[in-house]
């Protein structure tokens, strides 16, 4: 899991300045299915999915992106944990998956295994803590998207 | 029953761990209350009342005599020397104060125990039927399944924050003594025409302000198949359940907006995670793995087939214990063996209550005739799954020191009962005073036998913990200007046999005043006496006779209520 920085982090909206940056642009679902065509060219894309779209709709579209912003409205409001393993286990997305919104410490081993690899935390999560809460588990039952295998696959194996 | 492998162990002190952490910064001011509230709720810690509630969760109600005495150890060091079994098989305390929550979990963790996803929107403690591997009518035994389902249902990373709260039963006998029309998802067991195991599948049962019955939404999913077919459902659900309107956000509200698409969605998922998903087909589940689980529930050492042996008692049977063997004691899938209920519905003490002493006797009971096992049945009792026939004498004295052997299994005094308002932060009435004076109303034996079998549920809000919906006799507790008010239902079912079809009750008649309700009861039950048929039971006679005659009776009875209409 990474730990993002946003003062180091490259990703920028096009509303962020005025001019639109020549390399990491993260855009709404809005503007890139609206304006797809003024995207075009090898500068890396990035995607804020909001929680309720269905992200199966993105398939085609994928290719296209180096980054998928998931989101958490709430951090109680689950539905992004669906759409991180569909991305991963379905739709194959090999690029960062990141989790926005109400990110908080301890939904760090959740997101993990749902197939988050980055995290923009809110501002006032400790960094330590939240180490510390991927730490706890050696293994678990059902599989993720890490380790397909649940329990009874792997003793089997 | 079920033991503990290594991996089993280290997850729930794992989980012990992390939730002492958890604790820790919660209690140094790192992690806030509201913040800290889903943490705790999916590790059985509810704040109540008084102190926070922890509900321990006895997985399809299997619980060990070493178990029930680390339940009493910690009803006597951590809470007030008494806890309460639960209409999901669990067990509550009451008065543990929060900053010794962390030490109770690793005591609960030394014994294979955990509070484990028991509140929460997420899977909860998966329940079964208590006769589940002993009774006559088993088709196949359910509690495999429910153990492979629980495994994989335990801190599932995807289903951890669904919109609301997710209940499974499931049972594998012809009768359903686990109400599973009323849960999120019902599974039953059986076999097909091929012999071949599966499960029918229920989704979308629920109580509380809407009451509904589930939805069949396959007849026959093959067992290999069964964790998938939930991963489905339940993926279904958390990507479109309502999250907008707590009221609206239970799984019975998707299935009922919408209708076959619901069903089409879920058979389309479950195709595309076998079909599509890196990984999919992972979670079928092999022979081996269903062999693996089910050898934990094969008979227990000592427990052998034996010819039915009355030879100790027989010829000296007093009435007290015909009664006994009547009501408490049940038929057995293995011959020289009954199952025998521990009845915790007695006067003076809450419906499925316990002390510490009682847990320790009821334990001493397990080893002594039943190899060290109890259950924790649906209508909160104890109930003893393997005793030898020529001991039933012998564990009728026993129990009737207890104070276990009140012989009212299916009577109007077994009655279920939430702890309502005199704990729970939620009720809007009392439950325990009104379960108190119905007990004591009705305290003569006779007079219980003659009304026969009867579900009387109370329920102190409309969250329905009590199950108001699902009594012949429904209670339910309403607040009304901060006054307690009971409105009272009939010929509810929770879909068994005697109860037929699951439906909820009807309302007879505006709210009754507390004081009213006893006079109430008894007025139904005159009215039942006075237009049965000769073998009906109070339900048969509701279902024919229908609401009128019961509203007469009961607004009749009206007291103070009348005094207030007469007053508007």
């Amino acid at each position: 899991m990474r730990f993002i920085d946003p003062a180091q982090d490259p990703w920028r909206t096009p509303s962020d300045d005025g001019a639109r940056p020549q390399s990491h642009l993260l855009l709404s679902h809005e503007q890139w299915s609206s304006r797809r065509a003024e995207f075009s060219g090898a500068r890396p894309l990035g995607l804020i999915v909001p929680n309720t779209l269905d992200v199966e709709l993105l398939h085609d579209d994928l290719p296209r992106f180096a980054l998928i912003a998931l989101q958490f409205p709430k951090w109680t409001d689950g539905r992004a944990y669906s759409q991180a393993r569909l991305l991963r286990a379905r739709l194959r997305f090999q690029g960062e998956v990141r989790a926005t919104g109400e990110v908080l410490v301890d939904m760090l081993p959740l997101l993990h295994r749902s197939g988050v690899d980055t995290v923009l935390m809110r501002a006032d999560q400790s960094l330590d803590s939240a180490q510390r809460a991927l730490r706890f588990f050696a293994g678990h039952y059902q599989g993720d998207v890490h380790e397909a295998r649940p329990a009874f696959g792997r003793s089997a194996a | 029953m079920y033991s503990y492998t290594d991996f089993d162990r280290q997850f729930v002190h794992a989980r012990a761990a992390q939730f002492r952490d958890q604790l820790q910064r919660h209690l140094a001011g790192q992690l806030g209350e509201e913040e800290f509230r889903p943490l705790r709720l999916q590790n059985g810690w509810y704040v109540q009342r008084h102190a926070p509630m922890l509900r321990i969760a006895v997985p399809y109600g299997e619980l060990s005599s070493k178990q029930l005495r680390q339940l009493a150890v910690i009803a006597r060091t951590h809470d007030r020397g008494y806890g309460h079994f639960t209409t999901r098989q669990n067990l509550q305390f009451n008065w543990i104060p929060l900053p010794q929550a962390a030490d109770v979990m690793d005591l609960l963790a030394d014994v294979d125990m955990h509070g484990i996803q028991t509140s929460g929107n997420c899977v909860r403690n998966i329940t079964s039927d208590a006769l589940a591997g002993i009774a006559p009518d088993e088709e196949v035994d359910p509690r495999p399944y429910c153990e492979i389902l629980r495994q994989w249902s335990t801190l599932h990373p995807e289903f951890a924050f669904l919109p609301r709260k997710f209940k499974i039963a499931v049972i594998g006998a012809h009768e359903d003594r686990a109400a599973i029309g009323w849960h999120d998802i019902g599974l039953r067991a059986h076999k097909n025409d091929a012999g071949e195991i599966g499960f029918k599948v229920l989704v979308g049962g629920g109580m509380g302000r809407t009451p509904v019955i589930g939805t069949v939404v396959s007849e026959f999913v093959p067992w290999q198949q069964i964790l998938v077919f939930v991963e489905a459902i339940l993926r279904v659900y958390n990507r479109y359940g309502r999250r907008d309107n707590m009221y609206k956000a239970r799984i019975k509200i998707l299935v009922k907006a919408e209708g076959e698409r619901f069903i089409q969605s879920v058979q389309r998922e479950f195709a595309s995670i076998l079909e599509r998903d890196a990984g999919g087909a992972e979670h079928l589940i092999p022979q081996a793995e269903l062999d693996r689980v089910a050898r934990h529930f094969v008979l227990p050492a000592g427990v052998h087939a034996a010819a039915d042996d009355d030879s100790a008692w027989r010829g000296d049977t007093p009435l007290a214990f015909q009664r006994w063997l009547e009501r408490n004691v049940h038929a057995h899938r293995l011959p020289g063996y009954r199952a025998v209920t521990l009845s915790l519905k007695r006067a003076g003490q809450a419906p499925g209550d316990a002390t510490a002493d009682q847990m320790d006797a009821a334990a001493e009971l397990a080893d002594r005739f039943s190899v060290g096992e109890l259950r924790v049945t649906h209508d909160q009792n104890l109930l003893l799954p393997w005793v030898r026939t020529r001991d039933l004498r012998l564990l009728w004295e026993a129990a009737r020191k207890a104070s276990f052997a009140t012989p009212n299994i299916g009577f109007l005094t077994d009655m279920i009962a939430c702890p309502g308002g005199d704990f729970c932060g939620l009720a809007n009435a009392r439950s325990i005073p009104i379960a108190a004076a119905i007990n004591e109303r009705f305290d003569d034996l006779d007079t219980l036998y003659d009304i026969g079998d009867i579900d009387l549920h109370i329920s102190g809000c409309i969250n329905s913990c009590g199950h108001h919906h699902s009594g012949h006799i429904g209670i339910l507790g309403v607040d009304k200007d901060g006054a307690e008010w009971y409105q009272v239902t009939v010929a509810g079912s929770d879909g068994s046999r005697l109860s037929g079809a699951s439906v909820p009750g009807k309302v007879i008649g505006p709210s009754f005043a507390a004081d009213e309700v006893p006079d109430v009861i008894e007025a139904l039950i005159d009215t039942y006496r006075a237009q049965r048929t000769s073998d009906e039971r109070f339900i048969d006679t509701a279902r024919r006779i229908g609401v009128p005659p019961f509203r007469a009776a009961a607004d009749a009875v009206r007291r103070s209520t009348a005094r207030a209409e007469a007053a508007a």
